[in-house]
Order: structure tokens, then C-alpha cells, then sequence
């Protein structure tokens, strides 16, 4: 129902809160039988009661409820210019992105342009660097044209590079394509201009999870790349360093047992593709093919810890140490290897709503905040 | 708020001692934050249902109202009241109108009133993220629905907005015409359990007329004999522009002080003429339906229609506008019942073609619909991809974004139409429906012409209100029926006028010296056309001696004082030499030399195988040339042709001969067809 539109604007954008807090409310509702619009409606003692909000929560949901009419402007001049809103509890929504991301860290709410349906087919991702290579970007190419052939969606990030190629390659093969911005959607004028022809035809869904106005920053580029994986069920790597948003985006992925192909680099080679091979992804040839029997030749450089971790990585490391225990900020940097003082740290666990600080000795420590039992239905 | 509380503050604030019982009730909903639909007559007071709650509210309430005289109107009281009241719309500076959202940004607005338009204005939604908003107001509501006798495109964006917005927002919507199919249409495109609120509509001090007529001169006879007795000042309503003009200039010859008035004319000029008639300039104001709505002059004294509206709802609308000071108010509809051949009365026919011609077939559609299926375009864009009018793009646009097939998304600064990828077939059911519809509504307008009750029980009935009450207010209950039985003489001078009468050709513009021109006769309405038609286009030969007097005569009464040095004709593109032969005749009676120096210097098509001013333009751009400008140079021109239709032939030659320094160019034509598009 579109009148949730708003309700969906000021839940999703909600400021110092976390998607996680903001998917348990969901599923709760949800579960309760509730829309949207009467979670917002509900009297405080509800809110406590039913959702367990505490009081700087229900004063965050009381300032988002008074701006629910401005929203709804917002809301008018988006669907007037052909953007669609897909929240979580929407059937369109995608189905791979809410198994791959899970309650943690799927986005309550998406905006698209054109064809929605897409996101429910087969998909894969290609990713790789910006200045890839012209192999990287021959083996993207050759991997998009399967891909188009087997009817399976190509999602990419329209970042320079592989990113680009492998939008161009699926239109080329008369593919379908997601593209995923690292920006509000509606500023992305010249992209709907050029792609004008393949969104009419419904080859192409344009996608993003900010705030419609957002322009691009650094932070969205990082932020958006966890959705490119979320929406893919394969991931292919074309071409990674030993940092930045591709790694971090694989190193993640392998951790979560998750099927990643990338491509077996030439000896000549500068490239960490072969310690991903090292750490469990599939080697595949230059057509994307898996290639039996591959041992990854010596890895000259292991300075994995030195990785510059994305924000939602420390996230969930965190919250998976502090399954198995409680432990002060110091302890928790040394065992994550995060490159923090322990004052940020300390700061930054506070604010966590799903973490409690225990102040049993002198020294604060911080254990996962116990709650409430919660069927996640929603997330299967 | 109980009743008594709020009629304390009521007569603090407003200086009322009491509401009506339907206006506290509505009232007392907005403030519980409940949506209402209020049907009340004019000048029942709508509007302070809105503007009481809007003072007791903490935020900003926004009126929607397409009638920009009214927001100017009811600012200003406002104000005198120290209420904070503002409007934004196109009569403002842009400057000023961002002033006002600054100003409803920093809470320093109560009361603000936008043109419904002004929700595709991007700083205007940029704003209104930022404003404490309270409560959404849609005036003249009926004009959200395709059933209603107004629709504006310009409210769906409206209805989808309020559709939007949250729960316990109050939301009111108020008309004063709307039939029971209308209000249902609006309770279910706002939705969200409205309440309907509905007072009587009777107008007790109107004295409704209808005079029956066997030709359109009748109408001017009697209007030259009567229009000076009514007291008061008025409005007549014709049903064309050209008929404005028409009206207004055969009023002129008779010494009764009128003007005309049609949306085509500028925002200037529109504005004085709305001041003149707030001041009683004038005995009547001719025009089309563009002019009254929202005018908030009390005292308008009669309301004369020369053709029957679209249904009765129009009319009832359109006389709404008069005697809102319940002071005695004159209603009169002129209608020619004289039946042609095929037994169908005259006046029938201009409603009926407008329903039938309402729609553009079914193929145009189809051409927009590919043209935009392969690149987002823009209204002129379409236009020259198409070769459709203005108009027919228009209706074909706001058809197909209502059957949501496309949409208008704007790109940078200009708005384009797209192709929606999901888009449905379209659908002709639902024209089919709406054009019997409509030509349901303009039987029941032609019973009202015929009928034998009263007729404001007729209108009330038809609006679904049956107040209990005696109606002696019409030629069918207390007052005798009007006839025409005219003067010899006033017919006499009907025909001096129609004698007299010819139609000017505006091409005057400040960087050609060209003139206006002038034509002997409008090309649909007289034997002109038809004579036009057998020459140029069924080889009936060169144009007749009548034609050539008829010329004659609106050169001599237009220009007969003026000098011309040389006369030179628009060279033909394919009938031959018509025009030439035409121009020396006039030059050999006039005895001023001809030219045939101005040609062509590349092929063009028909100007009527393009159907807009656009591609009209581009087809005779830089087509012509003059082989000896030296003969031109500081002269005066007299530029003969056969038909005046777009003036873009006329146009381009008046800027060719402009460069080669000639001094005057005037136009002079047979005939200036009606209704050139652009």
C-alpha cells in the first residue's frame, strides 16, 4: 500500500540506528500482524510493551512520526518520476539479498527504476577493480555473456572498470542487468537518459538503498558494495588488490560459506586474486569456467590484518566475538586487529543497541545485549 | 474543542458569532484529524471551515486551489484579520514565491495557498520536506474528477499526494458543484474514510431565462436591444474565441461599451481586464468559460450565454459566479433551435463536435506511444516527431499518463515524457465511456433548454439536491418567456456590420516590421471558404470577383488611408498561379505596381500537411528569397496571399524583407481560417 511509502522514508532513514534494530522491529510487527502504518500509530506503552523501545528510541520514532507528512510529498514526486519503493515486507523484494544478508544487514527499504521482477531471477556479480586490466575486463566481458545466455542478471556497481564492462556486456548480450548506486537514485539523471531504452524494454533495474536525494560519497561507494553481493547468488572476481571494496567484499563472503569464482591471474600478474583462491574462492579460467586441480602459486604478500576493514565487517566480528564472551575494548582490538583507539571503540560499543557494557570491575566490558526471542519468518 | 469554545475564538478571530451547523460539523472532524468532503454553494462559506481549524493548528495548512484571483482574495482578508496568510503562484516573482516557502519553512505562515500545478515545481517539493505541515485543503475539488465538468490534469499529482499522506492528517476537500457520480468519484480517489458533507444548492436569487432563436443573428439582435437595460455590470459567455471577438466588436459598433477576453490572450492583459471588470469598466465582459472562476466580484448582475455549455453542471458553475451578494441576478441562454437538413439544431452542433472531436483517434495515440518507446522526448520534441497540434498532443498526453502508459519525468530543467516499461495496453473502453458520458451530459443541457419545471429545480435535481421549496424565479414558473422581435433598424445595422466586419491578421513582433494585416472573412464561416476551397483544391478555376471586392473592401476600410509603394504576393507551392493572378488584379484596380521578384529558393510542402506551428515554421524557414532586394529597401509593402492559417509563411517573409531593409510590411489575405494552432 503506497500510504506506508512515508512510514517506510522515516523507518529506513532513521538516524542512529542501527538496520539490524530496525529489521527486529520489522519482523516483529510483521509477526504481530501489523503494517507499518499501524507500528507508528501504536501508543507508547505499545511501543514498550510489544517492541521493547526504550526511551531515546521512542523519542527517534516520535521526531521521524511528525515528518511523515513531508514525506509523503517526497513520496509524490518520486513515483510521479517512475520510481518504485520496495520495502522488506514487499513480495518484490529480493529474495537472494535477504538470504545472503540476512536480518543483520539487509536494507529495510529499496528504490528502483524499471523492472523490479529481475531481482527475483538467477544472479551473479561481477566485481574487480577500477583500473582493472585489459584481461580482467575480457574475462568480465566473456563471464556476463554466459551469464546473459543462461538468463542469469548481472548486477554491478557502475564504477569505472570492471564494474562498467560488465553493465555493457550484459546489454550487449541482450542480458538483464541490476545496477546497484553508490548514490541517492534520483541523481543518477544522466544514467536513466542513456539506459533509457533497456529500462523500457525491461532489461535493466536501476537500484539503490540511500536516500533518494544523497549525492555520492566515499562512504556510499563503500557502503554500497555488501548490497552488490547481497543481490548476487554467485560472485565473480575479475580482478582484486589486497584492499578496498572488493576484498573486504570477498574476505566477507568466504567467511559466510559463500560460493565466490575468481579468475586465475597470469604469472606476470600484480593482484591478489591468487591468495583469495588461497583463503577458499573457486578458481575459474578466463571464460569463467571452474578449473580443477589448482593450487594457488606461494603468496608473497600475507599482510591480511592489515586489511582496512568496511564498517560493517567490525560490525558483525564484533558482535561474533562477543558471542563467545565478554570483553573490554582493548581485548576486542587486539583479537579483531582493528586499527582503532580503544577510545573510539569504547565510544562506539555504547552506542550499539545490541550490545550492554558491563561495569562488573573498573575496567568497562561489553557482552551482545541479551533480548527477547524473535521467529524470523521474514528472513526464513 | 467543544462548539462554545471554538465560537469564542470564532468571534475573536473572525468576528463571526456563530457557525452553521454544517460548518462546525466539518470543523470538529478536521480538528479530530479526520478527512472531509464539504459540498456547499458559493458563497455558503467554505472556507472558513478551513481557515478556523487553521488557526488553531501548530503548523502550516496548505490550500490547493487552481483559482488564483480567489488566493489573492482571501490572502488579503486574511491578513486584515492578522491572520498569516500567503500564496505561491505564477503571478509572482520567482523570487517572491521562494520568499514565501522560506517564510512557511520558518513557521511564519498560517494559511498557504499554491496552484495545484506548483507540485511538479521541484523547490517547491524541496521545501515542503521542510515545513511543520498541519493540514491539506483541495478547493474546487470537483476538478479532480474526469466525470466532474472541469478536470484538471494538474490535481491527479493532488489526489496522489493525499493518497500518500499519513493517518490523522486532516485533510478537506470543498466544491460547490458536484453531482452524486462527481462526489463519489472524489470520496473514493481520496479514500481513507471521508466524510461526505452536502448542503443544498438552490440559488434563490436568480431569474433564470432561456431564449429560443432561429439563426445566430437573432442572438445579436436581441443582445443590441437589451444588453443596455440590465443593471448592473455582467459577463456573456460565448462558446468560441472567435465568437469573443465577434460579439465584442458588433457591441463596439453599436456604442455598448464591452471587451474580450479569452485564455489566449497574455497574463497582462487578462489582468487589467479582470481589474476593469472589478470596477465596473465595462456593461459586460465577453468571453469564453476562461474568465469567472474564482473572480470574487460580488455583485455581477447576469450571466448571458450565446451557445448551451457542456451539461448542466457547467452551467451551473458557470452562473455560479454571478449575484454571490444574493442580490436579484439575471441568468439567460440563448439557443438556436433552427434544425439543418439532417433535423439536428443548430446550436447541438459546436457542443457535439467539441465531444466528438474531444479525442484524436486511436493511431495518434499509437505514434506517440512509439515515438516515446524509443527515447524519452519533450512536448515540442513530440510535437515534430508526430506532426500532431498542440492540442491533440496534449489530450494524448494527459490520456496516456492517466492510463499510466507514460509519465513525465523531468530532466535537468526541461520535462520529457517516458515510456513506462510495465506499461498496459491502452485502453479505448474508457473513451468510449467518457464520450457517452458526456453526450449524456449535453442531452440533459438541451433539456434544459426545453423543459417545462423550473429550471433551478431542473439544476438542483441534477446536481442530486431536491430542496422543499416553491420555485417562481424562471420564464417557466412567475416571469413570461423572452422572444426576439428586433427593430428594423437594429437589423439594419446588423447587416452595415457583417458588411464592414474583418478579421485581423496579429503578426506584429518587435524585431520584423511587419504590421498587422487584415483578411475579408474568417475561411470556415462564410461563402469565402467554400468559394477558397473549389478553386484551389478541386481546379474550380481563379478565384471569384466577389472574393476580389471583398478584398477590396477590407483593404479600403483597413489601409485605405495608408501608401504603398509595391505589392507583392506569396509565391505558390503548388496551385499554380491563383494567388499571382489575384495580386494583379488588386494591383491594376489599387494601381500600385507589382513585384514578382519574391520566390522560392527551395521546395516546401502544403503548410496544412503539418498540423503544428512548429513543424510549420521549419518548413518555411529560409525558403524564400527576393531576387532584387534593392527594390524593396525603404519601402512600403502591401504582401498578398490566399489563406491565412499559422501566419508562419507570412512570418518568415516579413523577416526576409525585414533584413533586406524594407520599411513596412502589411498583410493582405481572403480569408484567416479559425483556430491555427500555436
Amino acid at each position: 500500500m503506497k500510504q506506508e511509502y512515508a512510514y517506510w522514508i522515516a523507518l529506513a532513514h532513521l538516524p542512529r540506528m542501527k538496520n539490524v534494530r530496525k529489521n527486529e522491529l520489522i519482523v516483529r510487527f510483521f509477526e504481530e500482524k501489523l503494517s507499518i502504518i499501524d507500528f507508528f500509530h501504536c501508543e507508547k506503552s505499545k511501543w514498550e510493551r510489544l517492541f521493547f523501545l526504550d526511551e531515546n528510541e521512542i523519542e527517534l520514532l516520535i521526531g521521524a512520526k511528525n515528518e511523515l507528512a513531508n514525506h509523503s510529498f517526497l513520496v509524490e514526486d518520486l513515483l510521479e518520476q517512475g520510481y518504485d519503493f520496495v520495502p522488506i515486507t514487499s513480495p518484490d523484494y529480493s529474495p537472494i539479498m535477504k538470504n545472503n544478508l540476512k536480518q543483520s544487514h539487509s536494507p529495510p527499504l529499496i528504490y528502483t527504476k524499471g523492472n523490479k521482477q529481475i531481482m527475483k531471477e538467477n544472479s551473479i556479480a561481477i566485481v574487480g577493480s577500477r583500473d582493472a586490466k585489459n584481461v580482467s575486463l575480457e574475462f568480465t566481458d566473456s563471464v556476463a555473456k554466459t551469464a546473459s545466455k543462461d538468463y542469469k542478471v548481472v548486477v554491478s556497481g557502475f564504477a569505472k572498470g570492471v564494474d562498467k564492462q560488465a553493465l555493457d556486456s550484459a546489454i550487449k548480450y541482450r542480458g538483464q542487468s541490476i545496477i546497484v548506486l553508490p548514490q541517492g537514485i534520483t541523481t543518477f539523471k544522466s544514467g536513466f537518459k542513456k539506459y533509457y531504452k533497456q529500462i523500457v524494454d525491461g532489461d535493466v533495474l536501476v537500484l539503490s538503498t540511500f536516500f533518494p536525494k544523497a549525492t555520492w560519497n566515499v562512504q556510499f561507494a563503500m557502503a554500497r558494495n555488501p548490497i552488490i553481493y547481497g543481490l548476487a547468488k554467485e560472485i565473480y572476481v575479475a580482478e582484486s588488490s589486497e584492499k578496498g571494496g572488493t576484498w573486504s567484499g570477498v574476505i566477507d563472503g568466504l567467511r559466510k560459506g559463500r560460493s565466490i569464482f575468481v579468475r586465475v591471474p597470469l604469472s606476470t600478474e600484480k593482484n591478489a586474486n591468487n591468495i583469495l583462491i588461497q583463503k577458499g574462492a573457486i578458481p575459474v579460467d578466463n571464460q569463467g569456467q571452474k578449473i580443477d586441480n589448482y593450487s594457488a602459486k606461494e603468496i608473497t604478500s600475507s599482510v591480511v590484518n592489515e586489511l582496512s576493514l568496511a564498517f560493517e565487517d567490525i560490525d558483525s566480528k564484533i558482535i561474533k566475538l562477543l558471542s563467545t564472551g565478554a570483553f573490554t575494548s582493548k581485548e576486542i582490538i587486539e583479537r579483531l586487529k582493528i586499527d582503532w583507539t580503544t577510545r573510539k571503540l569504547t565510544n562506539y560499543l555504547k552506542k550499539n543497541k545490541n550490545i550492554e557494557v558491563l561495569k562488573k570491575t573498573s575496567t568497562m566490558k561489553f557482552a551482545i545485549k541479551r533480548k527477547q526471542e524473535i521467529q524470523q519468518s521474514l528472513f526464513q | 474543542m467543544t462548539r462554545n469554545e471554538a465560537e469564542i475564538k470564532l468571534k475573536r478571530i473572525f468576528e463571526f458569532e456563530k457557525f452553521y451547523d454544517e460548518q462546525w460539523q466539518t470543523i470538529d472532524m478536521l480538528l479530530r484529524g479526520e478527512r472531509t468532503l464539504l459540498i456547499e454553494k458559493t458563497g455558503y462559506g467554505k472556507s472558513l471551515c478551513f481557515q478556523f481549524p487553521a488557526t488553531q493548528f501548530d503548523g502550516i495548512t496548505i490550500i490547493f486551489s487552481p483559482l488564483i484571483a480567489l488566493m489573492r482574495d482571501q490572502v488579503n482578508t486574511l491578513n486584515k484579520k492578522g491572520i498569516s496568510a500567503k500564496y505561491i503562484n505564477s503571478e509572482q516573482l520567482p523570487e517572491e514565491n521562494s520568499q514565501v516557502m522560506q517564510d512557511a519553512i520558518n513557521g511564519k505562515v498560517k494559511i498557504l495557498y499554491i496552484a495545484p500545478e506548483r507540485q511538479e515545481n521541484q523547490e517547491w517539493v524541496e521545501a515542503t520536506r521542510n515545513m511543520n505541515l498541519s493540514m491539506i485543503v483541495i478547493d474546487e475539488a470537483h476538478t479532480i474528477s474526469v466525470w466532474g465538468h472541469d478536470f484538471r490534469p494538474a490535481f491527479r499529482r493532488i489526489i496522489n499526494l493525499v493518497q500518500l499522506l499519513p493517518q490523522k492528517l486532516p485533510v478537506l476537500a470543498t466544491t460547490a458543484t458536484a453531482t452524486k457520480r462527481v462526489q463519489a468519484d472524489i470520496e473514493q480517489q481520496i479514500s481513507g474514510n471521508l466524510t461526505t458533507i452536502r448542503g443544498n444548492l438552490l440559488r434563490e436569487n436568480f431569474n433564470l431565462f432561456v431564449i429560443e432563436t432561429k439563426s445566430e443573428d437573432e442572438k445579436l439582435l436581441w443582445l443590441a436591444e437589451n444588453l443596455k437595460n440590465f443593471s448592473g455590470t455582467g459577463l456573456l459567455y460565448t462558446g468560441t474565441r472567435v465568437n469573443t471577438e465577434i460579439y465584442a466588436r458588433w457591441f463596439d459598433f453599436m456604442g455598448i461599451k464591452t471587451t474580450n477576453y479569452n485564455a489566449g490572450l497574455d497574463g497582462e492583459t487578462r489582468k487589467e481586464i479582470e481589474k476593469g471588470l472589478m470596477n465596473n469598466k465595462w456593461k459586460c465582459v465577453v468571453s469564453t468559460n476562461a474568465l469567472g472562476m474564482g473572480i470574487d466580484k460580488p455583485d455581477i448582475r447576469f450571466i448571458i450565454h450565446t451557445q448551451i455549455p457542456a451539461s448542466p453542471i457547467h452551467y451551473y458553475q458557470e452562473i455560479g459566479r454571478a449575484g454571490r451578494d444574493g442580490e436579484k441576478t439575471f441568468i439567460i441562454l440563448f439557443y438556436n433551435s433552427k434544425q439543418d437538413e439532417n433535423g439536428i439544431q443548430e446550436d447541438y452542433k459546436l457542443p457535439k463536435a467539441f465531444v466528438d472531436g474531444g479525442r484524436p483517434n486511436i493511431n495518434k495515440y499509437q505514434k506517440v506511444i512509439n515515438a516515446l518507446k524509443q527515447e524519452p522526448l519533450g512536448e515540442r520534441q513530440l510535437m515534430k516527431k508526430t506532426n500532431l497540434k498542440q492540442t491533440q498532443i496534449r489530450v494524448i498526453k494527459a490520456d496516456l499518463i492517466e492510463q499510466g502508459i507514460i509519465r513525465e519525468v523531468k530532466y535537468d530543467k526541461s520535462k520529457k515524457y517516458e515510456y513506462r516499461y510495465d506499461a498496459p495496453e491502452l485502453n479505448t473502453v474508457k473513451f468510449d465511456e467518457l464520450r457517452n458520458s458526456k453526450l449524456k451530459d449535453l442531452d440533459s443541457m438541451v433539456d434544459y433548454v426545453f423543459t417545462k419545471e423550473p429550471r433551478m429545480k431542473f439544476l438542483c435535481e441534477y446536481l442530486g439536491d431536491n430542496p422543499p421549496v416553491k420555485f417562481e424565479n424562471c420564464d417557466n414558473s412567475k416571469y413570461k418567456k423572452r422572444t426576439v422581435q428586433p427593430d428594423k433598424s437594429t437589423v439594419n445595422k446588423l447587416i452595415e456590420f457583417r458588411e464592414t466586419y474583418f478579421p485581423i491578421l496579429e503578426v506584429k513582433s518587435n524585431n520584423s516590421n511587419i504590421a498587422n494585416g487584415v483578411a475579408s472573412s474568417y475561411y470556415g464561416v462564410s461563402n469565402v471558404g467554400i468559394a477558397l476551397h473549389r478553386c484551389k483544391y478541386e481546379n474550380g478555376g481563379a478565384f471569384p470577383d466577389f472574393l476580389l471586392k471583398l478584398t477590396l473592401k477590407a483593404f479600403r476600410k483597413t489601409f485605405g488611408n495608408q501608401h504603398f509603394d509595391l505589392i507583392v504576393y506569396v509565391p505558390p507551392t503548388d496551385s499554380g498561379d491563383l494567388v499571382r493572378n489575384f495580386a494583379e488584379k488588386i494591383s491594376s484596380v489599387l494601381k500600385i505596381p507589382i513585384s514578382h521578384k519574391l520566390v522560392k529558393q527551395r521546395e516546401t510542402q502544403q503548410q496544412k500537411a503539418f498540423h503544428n506551428g512548429y513543424l510549420k515554421r521549419d518548413n518555411v524557414r529560409g525558403a524564400f528569397n527576393y531576387t532584387e532586394p534593392n527594390e524593396i529597401t525603404n519601402k512600403n509593402i502591401l504582401l498578398i496571399d490566399d489563406i491565412f492559417d499559422s501566419g508562419a509563411t507570412i512570418i518568415e517573409i516579413g523577416k526576409l524583407m525585414t533584413n533586406f531593409g524594407t520599411k513596412t510590411i502589411i498583410p493582405l489575405v481572403i480569408a484567416r481560417t479559425v483556430g491555427g494552432d500555436i
